[in-house]
C-alpha cells in the first residue's frame, strides 16, 4: 500500500482541493507509522518502519519532530541516494508543512550594502551550480558508540550523497554586498520551536568560508525540488561539513559582524578541542569547539552482518568510502584472515561524493570479519579502535561485517 | 488514491510548475510507558515531542534522565517546575533505564487536593500546550468552550477529555490521558476550561 501523502499542487489545484475540503471529499492519503519493526544491533535499537510523505518506508527514529534513518541497504543501491529513502532530522516540532515555492522568500541581510528578497524565480538568474556531496549528521552512527551517550540514537544510515543544484551563496553575498567587519554568516529556516523559550535553530558559518565558493543554496536535489522533509524549497549546501549547518528551509541569511553565540552554535554540536576529536571515554574535555567536517570513513555495503555465504566461492565485495573534502585515496579490504588488500575505487563523482570501492574473496568454511579501511588524500585514514565524545559524534572506526560461509 | 498519485506524477515532469507543496504527517503513536511520574511526562515532554524520543535512548540509570530533564528545563526551556524534576528524572529512570521505578508517593507526582483549576493546569503541563486564547499544540480553551457551547454533554465531553485523551478532533498531535486527578478536580478543570 502506498501512503505518502504529498501533493504538489499548481495554485489551481491547490485551490480547488481546498474546495474539496470544504465539502468534505479531499481528504488526503495519510502517512503512517506501520507495525513492522527493524532492530539496530544496539540496546534499545527496536524501530518501527514508517513512510512518511514523499519517503518510501524507512527506519523511524522519532516521529515529532521526525528523524528517519535511511535503511542500510539503500547504500548499495547507487552511488547517489534517492530522494524518498534520505534521511530526514528536525531539532524542532514546528517544521513548515505548507509551502508555497511562489511565495517563498530568502532574505539576504544584516551587515550588507543591499538587503536582498529573492524569490526562487530570482535565485535561478544567478548561474546554476551543481556538486555532488554527502550530507551526514553529527549523530550518524551514535548508537554504535560505547560507552553509550545520550541524543538520536541512528545506526548508520543518517547519512546520504545527492546531487544538488542550486547557486553559490557567494554570489548572493556579493550582489548584496559585505559591509567592512563581516565575521560570519547566520542561516535560518521555516522550521520553528514550539516554545518560545526554546531557541530557534540558527546556525552560523565564518564569513571566509560562507565566501568559498563551495558552500550553496540548493533548489535541486537530485534532479528534481527537494522533498518537503529535506529542506524544499531551498536548503543550505556546506560540502563536507556535518549536517547541522544544512539549514532546511532557509529563509534567512544574515551577515554579522560579530560571532553568533546561541545554545546551537555555543553549546551544542561540538567536539573535544584536540587533534583527535576525542576524550578517555566517560570524561568531559577541558574545552570544545564547534564541529566542522566528516572525518574519513568506509562501509561494506553489498554484506551484511550475520549474512551466509557459499564456501569456496568467490564473491564480489562493495562499498562506498568518503571524507570531509579531500576525496578518497585508497580503501583497503580484508577478509579477516591479517590481510589487506586494495580495493578498486570506482567512478569519482567529485571529492565530497561517496566513493564506490570493490574487491573479491573466497570464504572458507566458518566465520569471518569483513572490514574495509579508507585512506583519503589528505591522509587521514580510519582506526581499528574507537575514540570517544560526550556527544558521540565522528565515529570512524573501521568497521565490521560479520559472515558465515558453508 | 490512484487518481492522486497520477496528477502527482503528472506534476512532478518538468516544465510543470510546482508551486504549492503540502504535507501530512502521520497520527503519533507513541505513548510513554505507565507508572509513577508518567503523568508528568504527558503534561510536560509531549508539548514540544513525541514519546520515542525517551525510549529510543540507551539504558542508562538516574544521574543520566536527571542531566537529560535538567537540560530540557535549562536549554530548551521547558516549564517543568523544580518540584516534578526529581519525580520526572526517576519516571524515566526507571522505565525507560536502569534506575528503580519512583515511588508512588514521591513528591510532585501527585495532585495533591487542590481543587483550583489553575493551578492545576499549570502544575501538570496542561498550559503547556494549551493557552486560553490562542492555539499551542492543542486548541485555545477559548474555542472548545466555544464547541460544547450550548450541549448537555459538554462537561461529560470534556472530562473524558482530560481523563482519557484523544486524538484527531483539533489536529494530528494527540493528547495523552491525565489519569491522576481525582473526579472533583476533573469536575473542576472541566468547568474552567468551559467557561473561557
Amino acid at each position: 500500500m502506498n501512503s505518502s501523502s504529498v501533493r504538489r499542487l499548481n495554485r489551481r489545484d491547490f485551490l480547488r482541493s481546498a474546495g474539496l475540503v470544504a465539502a468534505g471529499l479531499g481528504a488526503l492519503p495519510s502517512a503512517r507509522i506501520f507495525g513492522q519493526t527493524v532492530t539496530l544491533p544496539f540496546a534499545h535499537g527496536e524501530r518501527q518502519m514508517a513512510t512518511y510523505p514523499q519517503k518510501r518506508s524507512m527506519i523511524l527514529l522519532t516521529t515529532r519532530p521526525p528523524q528517519l534513518e535511511t535503511p542500510f541497504s539503500v547504500f548499495n543501491e547507487g552511488l547517489t541516494t534517492p530522494n524518498d529513502a534520505f534521511f530526514v532530522r528536525y531539532h524542532l516540532a514546528g517544521i513548515p508543512t505548507e509551502i508555497d515555492s511562489d511565495a517563498f522568500r530568502t532574505e539576504i541581510k544584516g551587515h550588507v550594502n543591499t538587503p536582498l528578497t529573492l524569490s526562487q524565480a530570482d535565485l535561478k538568474s544567478f548561474e546554476p551550480v551543481e556538486v555532488v556531496a554527502v550530507l551526514q549528521c553529527s549523530g550518524n552512527s551514535r548508537g554504535f558508540v560505547q560507552p553509550r551517550v545520550g541524543g538520536g540514537q541512528s545506526g548508520n544510515g543518517a547519512m546520504g550523497n545527492a546531487r544538488w543544484k542550486g547557486v553559490r551563496l557567494k554570489d548572493l553575498l556579493d550582489k548584496a554586498g559585505l559591509k567592512a567587519g563581516a565575521k560570519q554568516v547566520t542561516f535560518n529556516g521555516l522550521d520553528k520551536p514550539v516554545l518560545a523559550t526554546t531557541p530557534d535553530f540558527v546556525k552560523a558559518l565564518d564569513i571566509d568560508h560562507a565566501m568559498d565558493d563551495e558552500v550553496m543554496v540548493a533548489y535541486e536535489m537530485n534532479g528534481q525540488p527537494l522533498p518537503m522533509l529535506n529542506g524544499f524549497p531551498l536548503r543550505l549546501i556546506v560540502p563536507g561539513y556535518y549536517g547541522t549547518y544544512w539549514v532546511k528551509h532557509v529563509n534567512e541569511i544574515t551577515v554579522i559582524n560579530d560571532t553568533l553565540e546561541n545554545f546551537w552554535m555555543k553549546t551544542a554540536y561540538r567536539i573535544p578541542d584536540n587533534s583527535c576529536a576525542c576524550v578517555a571515554p566517560g570524561t568531559k574535555p577541558a574545552s570544545t569547539v564547534p564541529i566542522k567536517r566528516y572525518d574519513v570513513r568506509s562501509f561494506i555495503t553489498s554484506l551484511s552482518d550475520g549474512q551466509t555465504l557459499t564456501a569456496g566461492q568467490s564473491v564480489e565485495v562493495r562499498g562506498i568510502a568518503f571524507d570531509g573534502g579531500s576525496g578518497i585515496d585508497k580503501v583497503s579490504f580484508s577478509d579477516g584472515k591479517g590481510q589487506w588488500r586494495d580495493a578498486e575505487l570506482g567512478a569519482d563523482l567529485g571529492k565530497y561524493s561517496f566513493r564506490e570501492w570493490k574487491s573479491r574473496f573466497t570464504p572458507s568454511a566458518g566465520e569471518h570479519e569483513l572490514k574495509s579501511r579508507a585512506t583519503s588524500r589528505n591522509g587521514q585514514t580510519q582506526p581499528d579502535d574507537p575514540s570517544w565524545n560526550p556527544s558521540g559524534y565522528m565515529r570512524n572506526v573501521v568497521e565490521t561485517v560479520h559472515i558465515k560461509a558453508a | 488514491m490512484k487518481r492522486i498519485l497520477i496528477l502527482l506524477s503528472l506534476l512532478a515532469l518538468p516544465g510543470l510548475k510546482a508551486e504549492v507543496v503540502r504535507i501530512t504527517l502521520p497520527l503519533e503513536t507513541a505513548v510513554f510507558k505507565p507508572g509513577s511520574g508518567a503523568q508528568i511526562a504527558n503534561g510536560q515532554c509531549l508539548t514540544c515531542h513525541s514519546a520515542d524520543y525517551a525510549s529510543m535512548q540507551p539504558p542508562k540509570g538516574l544521574d543520566f534522565w536527571k542531566a537529560e530533564v535538567q537540560k530540557m528545563k535549562d536549554k530548551y526551556g521547558a516549564p517543568i517546575p523544580p518540584e516534578q524534576i526529581d519525580a520526572l528524572s526517576a519516571y524515566f529512570a526507571g522505565n525507560y533505564g536502569t534506575g528503580a521505578p519512583a515511588p508512588a508517593t514521591m513528591a510532585g507526582t501527585s495532585a495533591s487536593a487542590s481543587l483550583d483549576a489553575k493551578v492545576l493546569a499549570q502544575k501538570f503541563g496542561c498550559l503547556a500546550c494549551h493557552n486560553v486564547a490562542v492555539k499551542v499544540v492543542g486548541p485555545a480553551y477559548k474555542d472548545v468552550a466555544a464547541k460544547y457551547r450550548g450541549r448537555p454533554d459538554a462537561m461529560e465531553k470534556v472530562a473524558h477529555q482530560i481523563t482519557h485523551g484523544g486524538s484527531g478532533q483539533w489536529g494530528q498531535i494527540g493528547m495523552p490521558s491525565f489519569d491522576q486527578f481525582t473526579p472533583a478536580q476533573v469536575d473542576a478543570l472541566a468547568r474552567w476550561v468551559l467557561s473561557q
